[in-house]
């Protein structure tokens, strides 16, 4: 049939039993690559990032101007200095819908596809595109904190400030993976932008982003006070005004360490799920 | 027509293995009974319609999907056992967009080989070697969502060489391309086969099939319905097709009844147009047209034409192997042909 002279050879690297050692290197390693890649992505089309700022912008100018004056009259504090730590939690939150929705657009397009056929940690996939979320989150929040200061609002200390936008960061980590969970569950990006908003929109308005939780009704005080958002928030506060607050503060270290603890497996699970 | 279930053995050693794998979604069959063999140096063409099974089929064999039952082997590893060693044994290219329109050409290639674990040297070394081999360098270093689907498909076949797979699978590498990069592609799996590459590739396209492979297999409602060289199935397809355009529906439907009567194999194409292959016999196409005309059906338009995929499907698949399918339109034969019985016993 043919006349040439086959010749073929294992590749010089084939790993065959990898041990546990090697399989977390190379999903750590693969972990970046997603991670450059979603990097790169965003330095060509930075359109998410812009509207994560804009929203934090918006959100900024709109509570300020519009509520600032009947909010901070009731609760008798400096609307600006209560708000603009809120609006940095909200603004890590973006970053949880990013990771959803670009997760749902790669499982339906094929990308994930191609990627189940490499020889790669397939949970890398998720976890390079949270850790792109986190740094474009950054980035989101200095932009952010830029038009707050410019309105007028300051820090109390320096590293109350780097250490409001690290715990802002943290906790955006977190739902994150909520994120990536509710996509590789349902892997339709119209169905998963809707349930974002589902889970987004009651935390983030019964929180105590916009208003302290005493101005609230008293049935609905032990969720405002405890939901993981107005625990962000609260520690967020404490810390940019530089009078940290220990206990919102390991409140919110732990509702992250739960998502994480929740999501990252189900994901896992759901997202190694070959499609039927 | 013995060939067409003739046990057919690769050439080179074998590379890719999958006997009898079946694979449903819900209450869908995609595919049922599916084995094949392909050897290193060899290009084995999976033939079909859409929806016939093929890609189904590759997802299997590159670990995307679990076969239901069955099982498939690359150079002796289990696709489901150990599919994180297949996984580096195999390259994959085909009709998905697995390549970033956000990124270059040269940044995808360099993506794949960090998810390959090419050493730095080594990747930048395997780029260049691809660009020249796949005559990237005009577009490479451009962002992906400028370029041409000949330009697109030509990179995701590098991606897919990142690694030197010694297997390769193709799902419809040239769909929807134009012929100049078609023959492009052909020319890079002709030289890949020749290095000693086991190619899979999936068309619909009989020239392609011909064009490149080794042997080709027919494949149709998830099952092999015939299997040989690119020369054995077409010395059984050869057959010039009569294709009669009827005035309307009704006059078509009586003219298939009326061959049909008369004992020819007869099909109905889109709109009223019955098609009867004529064999070598251009006589038959007079007689046909004679029969037609002594019975007072008036005929719109008809030509002589060579055999396409739908007629190899009309003849094939017309026995007992496979109904009709509702997609592919193909008749109720009254007296199939007898070739009909062990065709699905293929190796």
């Amino acid at each position: 049939m043919t006349t040439h002279s086959p010749t073929f050879r294992l590749p010089a690297g084939l790993v065959i039993d990898p041990g546990p050692g090697l399989v977390v290197r190379r999903a750590l390693r693969d972990t970046g690559s997603v991670l450059w890649r979603d990097l790169l992505r965003t330095s060509r089309q930075p359109d998410t990032l812009v509207f994560a700022v804009v929203m934090g912008a918006f959100f900024l100018l709109l509570f300020n101007y519009v509520f600032g004056g009947s909010i901070g009259a009731g609760a008798g504090v400096d609307y600006l200095e209560f708000l603009v730590p809120g609006i940095l939690v909200i603004t890590a939150l973006q970053g949880a819908q990013q990771t959803s929705m670009s997760l749902a657009a790669d499982l339906t397009d094929g990308a994930s596809d191609r990627f189940r056929t490499l020889p790669m940690s397939q949970v890398a996939v998720v976890a390079g595109k949270t850790v792109a979320d986190a740094l474009r989150n950054v980035a989101g929040l200095v932009l952010v904190l830029l038009v707050a200061v410019v309105m007028g609002y300051r820090f109390g200390s320096g590293t109350g400030a780097i250490a409001a936008v690290a715990l802002a960061t943290l906790v955006g980590y977190g739902f994150s993976w909520l994120g990536a969970a509710i996509a590789a569950a349902v892997r339709k990006p119209d169905t998963v932008g809707m349930l974002s908003m589902f889970w987004l929109f009651p935390l983030m308005l019964a929180s105590t982003v916009f208003a302290p939780a005493a101005s609230m009704p008293g049935w609905l005080t032990p969720f405002t006070t405890y939901q993981p958002i107005s625990a962000a928030a609260d520690a967020v506060r404490g810390l940019a005004a530089g009078t940290p607050d220990l206990g919102s503060i390991v409140l919110t270290i732990g509702w992250t360490v739960l998502l994480l603890g929740v999501f990252v497996p189900l994901t896992a699970r759901a997202y190694r799920k070959v499609r039927t | 027509m013995n060939n067409r279930s003739a046990q057919v053995t690769p050439a080179g050693p074998t590379v890719i293995l999958a006997r009898q794998l079946a694979k449903s979604f819900g209450d869908v069959a995609a595919v049922v009974d599916v084995s094949l063999e392909v050897g290193a140096g060899e290009v084995l063409a999976v033939l079909g319609p859409n929806g016939a099974g093929k890609s189904t089929t590759i997802h299997m064999l590159t670990t995307v999907l679990e076969p239901e039952s069955g099982e498939a082997s690359i150079l002796g590893f289990d696709v489901q056992r150990q599919p994180d060693v297949v996984r580096q044994l195999i390259g994959v290219a085909g009709q998905g967009s697995a390549v970033d329109e956000q990124l270059t050409g040269r940044e995808n290639l360099a993506l794949f080989a960090r998810l390959y674990k090419l050493p730095r040297s080594r990747a930048k070394q395997r780029t260049e070697e691809l660009v020249a081999q796949l005559d990237l360098g005009s577009f490479v270093d451009r962002l992906v969502g400028t370029y041409s689907g000949g330009q697109r498909r030509r990179l995701d076949l590098a991606a897919a060489l990142v690694a030197e797979p010694p297997a390769l699978f193709l799902d419809e590498p040239t769909t929807g391309l134009d012929p100049a990069s078609r023959a492009d592609l052909w020319e890079a799996v002709t030289a890949l086969a020749a290095s000693g590459t086991a190619i899979v590739l999936t068309t619909q396209y009989l020239e392609e099939a011909d064009r490149l492979a080794d042997r080709v297999m027919i494949v149709d409602q998830g099952r092999v319905v015939a299997q040989g060289t690119p020369e054995s199935l077409k010395q059984e397809l050869r057959s010039d097709v009569l294709a009669i355009r009827m005035c309307d529906d009704a006059g078509a439907q009586a003219a298939e009844m009326l061959m049909r009567a008369a004992g020819h194999l007869v099909g109905r194409a889109d709109g009223p147009v019955v098609q009867v292959p004529v064999n070598d016999d251009p006589g038959l196409a007079l007689t046909l047209l004679a029969l037609l005309q002594k019975e007072n059906l008036p005929v719109a338009d008809f030509q002589l034409r060579r055999p396409t995929l739908d007629d190899v499907f009309l003849e094939i698949t017309s026995g007992p192997v496979s109904s009709p399918s509702p997609t592919s339109s193909l008749p109720q034969v009254a007296n199939p042909p007898s070739f009909g019985i062990d065709v699905e016993e293929v190796a």
